[in-house]
């Protein structure tokens, strides 16, 4: 439970944006981007439950090599006990509000093992958060492959 | 998304409105899905005029290949006398309606001759459209290939 208290944060504190006009969009932007760290721990913890807040029900996965995936097959790709994550980190992120939508474009590396050998991902990806219940959930996620 | 064509075969193209949404969603869904045509055809013709009224002005590209793109990039590549593109068809377009943006996911599947060289290429996209000042607008494009 307490690691899932940085999230319950993130979201909980997050005002109704469209209603409120002191809201500054800096502030937005700055929560965005804490959940997309948030989201990066969670999988390199494997924590499945903070990835369930994060993730609206309809999420749509473009994964590095095209693949497809929805919220419960994504969930079950972080859970494979094949794949060690150690280490994540999402950089140059840029958050782009539209009103109740915002779109967030970053490159994300990751590296670790995978069925016992070490890999190492470079991606430049596209997540589509939406504030729903004064919540911000990702329903789109994108990635493709950049040369390390 | 995609690159470009000189025709543009429309093969399969199904757009599956998500569940509950209002008349005027769907009217929007359709507008999208009809702007996603548009575009194949813009890249097909090489016509910068109607991509530049597309695309928003901020908008961020990601290619196949990873690499990003500003829409005058992107338009500058289009205008490029080494790329022929020859087949653009787009399939299983999915839009779901989030307030004032859409988010459509997809396939395309290319083909043409650029810098002297056949390419075939497939992916997967996900576009994200804006209704700004009375037009929608596409504001966020991220393809990769498909690679399983």
């Amino acid at each position: 439970m307490w690691k899932l208290f940085p999230i319950l944060l993130l979201l909980l504190g997050t005002p109704r944006l469209p209603a409120q006009s002191a809201v500054q969009p800096a502030e937005e932007q700055a929560r965005i981007l804490g959940l997309e760290n948030a989201w990066d721990r969670a999988v390199k913890e494997k924590d499945v439950a903070a990835l369930k807040m994060l993730l609206a029900p309809e999420l749509v996965y473009v994964d590095y090599d095209g693949k497809l995936l929805d919220k419960v097959q994504y969930l079950a790709s972080v859970q494979s006990p094949t794949v060690l994550p150690q280490r994540i980190v999402s950089e140059s992120m840029n958050v782009h509000l539209y009103g109740a939508v915002a779109v967030v474009s970053g490159v994300y590396r990751e590296t670790g093992e995978k069925n016992g050998k070490p890999y190492m991902l470079r991606e430049r990806f596209t997540d589509t958060w939406v504030l729903r219940s004064e919540s911000w959930m990702c329903v789109a996620s994108h990635s493709t492959s950049i040369s390390p | 998304m995609k690159s470009a064509g000189l025709v543009t075969i429309l093969l399969c193209s199904a757009a599956w409105l998500t569940a509950a949404q209002s008349g005027a969603d769907v009217d929007a869904v359709t507008k999208v899905l009809a702007l996603e045509h548009a575009w194949n055809q813009a890249e097909e013709q090489k016509d910068t005029k109607a991509m530049d009224a597309i695309f928003d002005n901020a908008i961020v590209v990601v290619d196949y290949d990873g690499s990003l793109r500003t829409k005058a990039e992107f338009l500058a590549r289009m205008r490029s006398e080494n790329s022929h593109p020859q087949i653009e068809v787009t399939e299983s377009m999915t839009a779901h309606m989030l307030g004032t943006t859409v988010v459509v996911t997809g396939v395309y599947m290319m083909k043409g001759v650029e810098n002297g060289k056949a390419y075939a290429r497939r992916g997967r996209f996900i576009d994200t459209w804006a209704f700004k000042n009375g037009n929608w607008l596409c504001v966020t494009s991220q393809a990769t290939p498909i690679l399983h």
